[in-house]
């Protein structure tokens, strides 16, 4: 468009180039920034639709029926700590799991693994990562609870909110892995080689250098891993067990519900409760589903605190 | 400046640093203990595929043809996945139609059009607590949305329970991931290339199209086809959209219209209602339906690895 | 930057190939028979409800799906109350039910404006069972039933931790000193419902002072499920495990359990398909489906319907039979139809 000829500087209007040109230019960014709009609409909807929902059917229920001892909605108890305790006791014993799985793993891969060595074992974390939750389910079931829980804590149970945990966990290794590893793996060079400069060995170096610089990224990983633990929900409704009804206990060794797992059985299929008021336990779902968003947005939130993110700037 | 005179403890630790860490026994044992919390999450997915093939192994070794290729059945030496797979196929096209190209706007818009404004800020920030929103959210969103409230268009003969809600949930779920993956690949592009673009007097967007995307079009697609292995395997919220759990027959004579806003079903879901039915036969069927999930999960899995670690270019 | 824009093109290219092949590919689904009539029937039918009449309804759509592959059926087991809702809220056409129809959900129809018409379609009944190696225990009555499954036997553990209760109710007690291990269907289950009605369990209640609103319940702390393979499976697992199924579930089941004979006030009765079909076993019920009457005037639907209740549906070894069920006697079969007919005419 600029000519270079010679002649006098090049005037604005030369620079600015035709304005079609600056006409499409404006288009497109309008439809970029309406698709990036797109998101915050998203996140309206869903707080419109759960908000609404679960006021209506907070005003047709009685408040105390929601702290009663039992999740039974046909019989018109809906006791969240049930569902509460539940959750996270999954989510506590995920952790278990994913916690020295995951961050020994990342902390592997980090700081000891050749690119060769990182290129062939990162795919394993990466196919775990795809496995559906639905299949980890049935593994749970079939697998986890026999021959890992009902061995190691003999009890006879055939469900149990420790194999559904076990369960999540698994499915939770990657995730904390992958933000973990991330973490460690911004923590500048420079550091690393100071600490080698003095003459620090490879495990000193991790520990008391790279860890301590990266742990509030590691930080964010368990938090980002808690918070998937919650949100899991086919785990917990094909290992769990207490699909219908649940009464509040503490006992992980025995069948349990979380809120994820009433959500899906509601969903699923639940008779009316039989009471003059007409109760519709199905809208017992929306209120749980408020819960739950709340409170993994305000793990989410948390967890960006504790990220720093280093941009690589070329 | 005096010579700082080494102490024999300073003397031997750098000698032992310069001579290697044969001698250093803990660190080894840090090393090992490290390497095989990595290696139990192989043996983790090995025994996982292991006990799934075993269990499968009755129907598959003797009739996975006819149980890729045979509809539900009440009985379980009749049925089969072809419905399942074709479901969920079709849903995964409507991500591919829906979500991939509104994901990739808004992620330009975001990586390479948006200044540092609270605004945008926000918009980052709200795309990162949709991608942690729990699946089963994501149902209830579709649930009251397209099932309820949008039925005229998404399935008036279905009330609602159609692929198109199925669909367009799952394009939602997704949607965020998408998003994120490709701003990372679009960040990864050095600034030198935008700026030479730049130099010879490119717009904007003429910089994005010629010269950004192209390079950052293998981290692109690698992103895209993960998630979309991610939709392919998601179950809780085709549960909330009416994913037919039992038995479904297919009509032979529909346009595609009517196909769309018709009744559906999904493999992950036709696992999971057959997980509760009883008896030998429907475990082992459950188990095979299992196997074919995970063969087609895992093998796009990947092609999408192979394909980055094919294109993968170190600046 | 060629070779991306190919992989882009190939990536395309698949992605929309797969959706055509999808598309079209349900050209070849449907059953493999020969168009049966000359009428081509195509339309969509939507039945759900109970998961006791499920296989019922599923294995006669898959038979009328042979000669009309056109017809679009979709058959989902949520629960007996579920279908009654989704059947009042107007979404379905057809409602399974494992019991009939309660006075509120009727109301909630009438209100609605829904006309519905119920038809009996076969027999099934709820077994008790117990470990096949527990030589204990025999046969129990509704008085037994209720101490050992009943809303007041929250925290009894042991067989004759129940003997007082059972005493109290007129049962004849007398159990052994065993924990008592419970595997039974949770609450959203229609046998569930099922056993509470045969074996009086809520008068019991009522008679005992129980409130109103608990006594149509069982006790709450036994060990629920919705899989029946998981129920049956839990009475291997303990010598003096307790539980309840349905009759065609427990009858598939075999050696792994023992079933338990129920005396209803006049004797032990075992359950089998002879004293089903003529009432002598206590905990027998009937199955029912119910037609919505706006549906019924589409053809397809009242196609189906009539396919249901041939006897190649309905009558002994037929379909119904083939899933487990037992067939009703010719009698209520022809009063069924005789009532179907004056519905869709």
């Amino acid at each position: 468009m600029v000519t270079a000829t010679g002649g006098g500087p090049p005037s604005i209007a030369t620079l600015r180039g035709s304005a079609k040109r600056r006409r499409k230019e404006g288009a497109v960014r309008g439809v970029l920034l309406a698709a990036a709009g797109i998101s915050l609409v998203i996140s309206v909807v869903i707080v419109l639709a759960l908000l609404g929902q679960a006021v209506s059917f907070l005003s047709h229920v009685e408040l105390s029926s929601l702290w009663s001892g039992q999740w039974s909605p046909r019989q018109g108890e809906f006791d969240i700590p049930t569902l509460f305790i539940g959750t996270i006791e999954v989510a506590l014993i995920a952790m278990v799991i994913a916690t020295p799985l995951g961050l020994g793993a990342a902390m592997y891969l980090s700081e000891y693994a050749g690119p060769k060595t990182r290129r062939r074992l990162k795919p394993i974390l990466e196919t775990l990562a795809g496995i559906p939750s639905v299949v980890l389910g049935y593994f749970a079931l079939q697998v986890i609870n026999p021959a890992i829980v009902q061995t190691l804590f003999a009890t006879s149970s055939t469900f149990t909110i420790m194999a559904a945990g076990i369960g999540v966990g698994i499915l939770t290794i990657p995730l904390v892995a992958s933000v973990a590893e991330d973490a460690m793996y911004a923590v500048p060079g420079s550091l690393r080689e100071a600490a080698y400069g003095i003459g620090a060995r490879r495990r000193t170096v991790t520990t008391k250098v790279v860890f301590p610089a990266a742990v509030s990224g590691i930080m964010a990983s368990l938090i980002l891993g808690f918070s998937r633990a919650i949100g899991e929900t086919m785990v917990v409704a094909i290992a769990a067990g207490a699909t219908g009804s649940a009464t509040r206990h503490l006992n992980p060794l025995e069948p349990g519900q979380t809120m994820t797992g009433a959500i899906a059985s509601l969903a699923i299929g639940s008779d009316q409760v039989k009471s003059s008021t007409g109760l519709n336990a199905f809208d017992a779902l929306y209120l749980v589903g408020l819960l739950l968003f709340a409170m993994t947005l305000g793990l989410n939130l948390l967890s960006e605190r504790f990220v720093r993110r280093v941009r690589r700037d070329y | 400046m005096a010579a700082i005179a080494p102490t024999a403890q300073v003397r031997g630790t750098v000698e032992l640093a310069l001579r290697g860490s044969k001698r250093d026994l803990a660190g080894r044992v840090f090393q090992g203990a490290l390497l095989l919390s990595l290696l139990l999450s192989l043996l983790i997915l090995i025994v996982l595929l292991g006990t799934a093939l075993s269990a499968a192994w009755p129907v598959v070794s003797t009739r996975l043809g006819d149980f890729v290729t045979s509809d539900v059945s009440r009985l379980p030496v009749r049925a089969g996945v072809r419905q399942g797979i074709v479901g969920s196929l079709i849903l995964i096209g409507f991500v591919a139609v829906v979500a991939m190209p509104l994901g990739v706007a808004a992620a330009i818009y975001l990586q390479e059009y948006a200044r540092d404004t609270r605004l945008n800020r926000l918009l980052t920030t709200n795309i990162r607590n949709l991608a942690a929103v729990p699946s089963i959210v994501y149902g209830i969103l579709g649930l009251v949305v397209f099932v309820q409230a949008l039925r005229a268009f998404t399935g008036p003969d279905t009330f609602g329970r159609s692929y198109i809600s199925g669909g367009l949930t799952l394009s939602v779920l997704v949607l965020p991931i998408i998003i994120l993956v490709t701003m990372e690949a679009l960040r990864a592009v050095p600034k030198s290339v935008r700026e030479a673009a730049y130099g010879v007097g490119a717009t904007r967007w003429e910089v994005v199209r010629s010269h950004v995307l192209p390079y950052a079009a293998p981290g692109v697609f690698t992103g895209l086809i993960l998630s979309m292995a991610r939709a392919f395997g998601e179950t809780a919220p085709l549960l909330l959209v009416g994913a037919v759990t039992g038995y479904l027959s297919t009509s032979s004579s529909a346009t595609p219209l009517e196909v769309l806003q018709g009744k559906y079903t999904a493999l992950p879901t036709q696992i999971y209602s057959w997980s509760r039915l009883a008896g030998e036969d429907w475990k082992a069927n459950t188990a095979a339906a299992i196997v074919v999930l995970l063969v087609i999960i895992l093998v796009v899995n990947f092609a999408a690895i192979l394909l980055r670690n094919r294109y993968d270019r170190k600046w | 930057m060629v070779k991306h824009r190919r992989l882009g093109g190939a990536l395309v290219a698949l992605l929309a190939l797969t959706l055509v092949s999808a598309a079209c590919g349900s050209d070849d689904g449907g059953g493999s028979g020969d168009a049966g009539g000359t009428d081509a029937l195509s339309g969509s039918i939507t039945i759900s409800g109970s998961s006791t009449v499920e296989p019922i309804s599923s294995v006669v759509a898959e038979e009328f799906n042979a000669d009309n592959p056109d017809v679009q059926i979709s058959v989902d087991g949520p629960g007996t109350g579920d279908g009654f809702e989704l059947l009042c809220k107007g979404e379905i056409d057809i409602a399974d039910a494992s019991r009939p129809i309660e006075d509120e959900e009727a109301k909630a129809c009438q209100k609605a404006g829904v006309e519905y018409t119920e038809l009996e379609v076969g027999l099934d009944g709820v077994t008790v069972m117990t470990n096949p190696e527990n030589a204990d225990v025999t046969c129990l009555n509704f008085g037994d039933l209720y101490a050992l499954f009943g809303p007041e036997s929250d925290g009894i553990d042991t067989w004759n931790g129940a003997d007082s209760l059972a005493q109290q109710v007129g049962g004849t007690g007398g159990f052994p000193d065993a924990p008592l291990e419970i595997t039974a269907p949770g609450e959203e289950s229609g046998t569930y419902d099922a056993f509470i009605d045969l074996a009086g369990i809520e008068d019991t209640a009522i008679a005992q002072g129980v409130p109103e609103d608990e006594a149509a319940a069982l006790r709450s702390d036994y060990q629920p499920s919705p899989n029946d393979n998981v129920i049956i499976t839990a009475m291997e697992g303990s010598p003096s495990s307790l539980g309840f199924v349905g009759f065609a579930f427990a009858e598939q089941a075999g050696d792994q359990i023992k079933e338990i004979q129920v005396d209803g006030g006049d004797g032990c009765v075992g359950p089998s398909a002879d004293t089903i079909s003529d009432g002598s076993y206590p905990l027998s019920r009937s199955l029912y489906i119910y037609v919505s009457n706006e549906a019924m005037a589409r053809p397809e639907v009242k196609a189906y319907v009539d396919f249901y209740l041939t006897d190649d549906s309905l009558a002994t070894d037929g379909l119904l039979e083939q899933v487990g069920y037992i067939a009703l006697p010719a009698d209520r079969i022809e009063a069924t139809r005789s009532a179907w007919e004056s519905a869709s005419a």
